[in-house]
Parts: C-alpha cells; sequence; structure tokens
C-alpha cells in the first residue's frame, strides 16, 4: 500500500508542477488583455496581446502588402491600431481576433506585427482536465482496490489448507 | 491456453504502465505546446489529441470485449470472462470521456453542445450497451448465468461498431469524416505526430488498466468464493449435525 500511495503522490505532484507550468506559459504567452486595460494601464515594454473585434468600417489599407490600420473595439473602448507585418489571412472587419505588438502611449496607438485567432484555452483546459482527472481517479481506485483485495486475501490466509469441520457433533 | 497468456502478460504490467505515462507525457506536451494551432479550429484543435484516442480506445476495449465474449461463450473459461467484465467496464469509462471531450470541442466549433448527428448518436448508443452490460453483470446472481447473459449481449452490441466507424461515410453528418482510411492520411503532420503518439500512450495505458481490472476482478470473486466457503463452514459448525452433510474439502 505504501509503494502505491507514494507512487500516486510522485504523479499527483508532477501533475500540480506541470499546471504551475503551463499557467506561467499561458500567463506569458498566451493571455489576451482587453482593449479597456490596455487604455487604462498603458502597459510599456514587452510585446503584449489584446482581444478585440476590429470594428465595421475602420479598416484602411492594402491587405497584400501587410501595412493596415483599422480600430479594436472592446466592451467599451476603442484601440486605434496600425499593423504592419505579413499579410494577414484572417483579417476582416466585425472579425473577432488577438493583435500582437507594443502600445504607445504618447500617439496612444497599438502598433501590432502580428495577428492570431481566438484562443478558447478554457475549452481546451476543460476537455483536457474531464478526461485526465476521473482517468487518473479511476485507474487509481483499481490498484488501490488490488492492493486491499491482496491484503485481504493475505489476512484471510487464502492460499493456506482450510481446516475441515467435523458434523458429526463428537 | 489464453489464461496463460493472460497470466504471462500480466508479469510486464509494470512496464506497459511506464510506457503508457511515457507515452502520455509526451503527447500532452506535442499536443499543448509543440503543435501549431490549425488554420479553421485554432486553438480547439488540440482537444483532438484527447477526444480521438479516447474513442479509439473505446471502441478497441469493445473488441477486447467482443473477443472474449466469444471465446467465453466457447470455452467457458472464467478467467476470459473476468477479462471481458474488465475491458466492459474501461470501455464504457473511455466511451463516456470520448462523449464529453467531444461535446466541449463541439460547444465553440459548431456552437452546440450535442446534435442528433448519426457518430454521436451511435456512440451514445455505444455507452448505453455497455451500462447495460456492466448492470446485467451486477443483477443476476448465478455468476455463469451472468457471465453468459452478458457474453451474449456484448456479442449482440458489437453490431454498434461498425455503424459507430462507418456512420460519417453512410450518412451526411457534422461529424467529419474519416482523417485516416484506406484512402489515405488527409491531416498535416503536426497534426499528426501528437494524435499517434497519444493514441499509442491510450492504447497501452487501456493494456495496463486491462491487466489491473481483470486481476481486481479475480481477486475479488477469489476472496468472495473464500468467505462463502467460511461462511458456511460457519453455518456447519452453528447448526450441528445435519443429515446427509459431509466433511468439507475445500481448498
Amino acid at each position: 500500500m505504501t509503494r502505491l500511495y507514494v507512487r500516486w503522490s510522485v504523479i499527483l505532484v508532477a501533475g500540480i508542477v506541470l499546471a504551475a507550468l503551463a499557467s506561467q506559459y499561458h500567463a506569458r504567452h498566451l493571455a489576451a488583455l482587453t482593449p479597456e486595460t490596455v487604455v487604462a494601464t498603458s502597459p510599456t515594454g514587452t510585446a503584449i496581446r489584446v482581444i478585440g473585434m476590429v470594428q465595421g468600417g475602420t479598416l484602411e489599407g492594402e491587405v497584400a502588402t501587410g501595412s493596415l490600420r483599422f480600430q479594436l473595439g472592446g466592451a467599451h473602448d476603442v484601440l486605434p491600431v496600425q499593423y504592419q507585418g505579413p499579410p494577414p489571412e484572417n483579417l476582416r472587419e466585425l472579425k473577432t481576433l488577438v493583435v500582437i505588438g507594443r502600445w504607445i502611449p504618447e500617439t496612444r496607438t497599438f502598433v501590432a506585427h502580428d495577428l492570431g485567432l481566438v484562443a478558447n484555452y478554457g475549452f481546451v483546459m476543460a476537455a483536457y482536465l474531464a478526461a485526465l482527472i476521473p482517468l487518473g481517479l479511476f485507474v487509481f481506485g483499481m490498484e488501490r482496490r488490488v492492493s486491499l483485495l491482496y491484503r485481504d486475501i493475505k489476512e484471510s490466509k487464502i492460499y493456506e489448507p482450510e481446516a475441515s469441520v467435523h458434523v458429526d457433533g463428537t | 491456453m489464453i489464461s496463460l497468456v493472460i497470466k504471462r502478460l500480466q508479469r510486464y504490467e509494470g512496464w506497459v504502465g511506464g510506457a503508457a505515462a511515457l507515452c502520455l507525457v509526451t503527447g500532452l506536451y506535442l499536443g499543448l505546446i509543440a503543435s501549431p494551432p490549425d488554420y479553421y479550429q485554432g486553438e480547439v484543435v488540440r482537444i483532438m489529441y484527447v477526444h480521438v484516442p479516447l474513442a479509439h480506445t473505446a471502441m478497441l476495449a469493445y473488441g477486447v470485449l467482443f473477443g472474449a465474449s466469444i471465446w467465453y461463450l466457447w470455452k467457458r473459461d472464467p478467467i476470459v470472462d473476468n477479462l471481458a467484465h474488465a475491458a466492459a467496464g474501461i470501455s464504457a469509462f473511455f466511451t463516456a470521456a470520448a462523449l464529453v471531450t467531444g461535446s466541449i470541442w463541439a460547444k465553440p466549433t459548431w456552437n452546440t453542445w450535442w446534435t442528433w448527428d448519426a457518430r454521436l448518436v451511435s456512440f451514445a448508443v455505444m455507452f448505453l450497451i455497455l451500462a447495460g452490460y456492466l448492470m446485467m453483470r451486477t443483477f443476476v446472481d448465478d455468476p455463469e448465468r451472468e457471465a453468459r447473459y452478458a457474453a451474449v449481449l456484448a456479442i449482440v452490441g458489437f453490431a454498434d461498431l461498425p455503424i459507430v466507424h462507418f456512420s460519417v461515410e453512410w450518412w451526411r453528418t457534422l461529424h467529419q469524416p474519416l482523417s485516416i482510411s484506406m484512402r489515405g492520411v488527409s491531416m498535416s503532420g503536426e497534426i499528426l505526430v501528437p494524435l499517434s503518439v497519444m493514441s499509442t500512450g491510450f492504447t497501452l495505458l487501456f493494456g495496463y488498466m486491462l491487466m489491473v481490472r481483470t486481476q481486481m476482478l479475480y481477486l475479488t470473486r477469489l476472496l468472495q468464493a473464500k468467505k462463502g466457503r467460511l461462511l458456511s463452514h460457519a453455518h456447519v459448525a452453528q447448526s450441528g449435525p445435519q443429515v446427509g452433510s459431509q466433511p468439507s474439502s475445500a481448498h
């Protein structure tokens, strides 16, 4: 039984470490801010990801050249975006997408160099957790039951010959 | 013969479990981090790396249940019956998990959790057959009759498997058609590699789970038999001499 619990403790700790690393990776590379957050906090320095919808009637420039201007709308605020990068395949008006670039507080413009699709990481995480956690519990339950059965069998001395019962009353 | 094969294979239980864990960790890394998002589905494609192997493993487990049920009806080997019973429990679990993960994938992709699509319905029917099988194994008192009825149900229920597999070919369904078939492979290597690694991992995990569960069912029956004998001994000892009773020689 001790070996079983040690093995599963190692698996549990490894799972927690992996979850923490995945959470950090998500926060650094995949999480996206809203236009409201960008306007309110004016983040500078490293490249950030902003999610929003390309506002209707604001897309200007040539898609083929990869030099475009548009406004990215959130729930309340609108972010002016200047895109300069590879010709985008998914950019069109009224499309929700992620822009990757830097916020310039002086000009209050977001200079984007890349675009990304809406992530839907919540669904991905939900699917993996819904599959792997019950799977882990199922396997653990089976292994534990086998260990308990071995213990019970050992205690009941099942492999030893049973004493014969005399029923003649003498 | 097959009992001997099962017993020999169970020696490698730990190795199979270790290999499964290694494949699954590698597959999770490839599927969640190393592989790119899909052009149309985006990041949601990563759900495929767990959903598709779960569904394949569920069908593989049903295949084992089918084969073991035929073998049991032919040879009446209780170890093979344990194997069939174990495969049914594991298949039911994998089927349920595949349905849940598929539903989570369907919401962002089809904008619905469930639709009355031929593939989905036939797969849900498979789950109901397995649930019926497991219920039957608890309802019948006589172990021999229980095993026989369950084997017949498993064999009849196997008719659903070709329907599950070919439903996307036979009917116009929302579910995408077969990506790997006799016509070739219709997916990029970036998706195929993590999918193959995860599928291998889940197949090995199924092998490991089958060994553990078969052992579990065998030990449960062994213990029940022992307790039954002990109870009958105690009953005989308490009730005193009876006409026609014989000294027990059970081992």
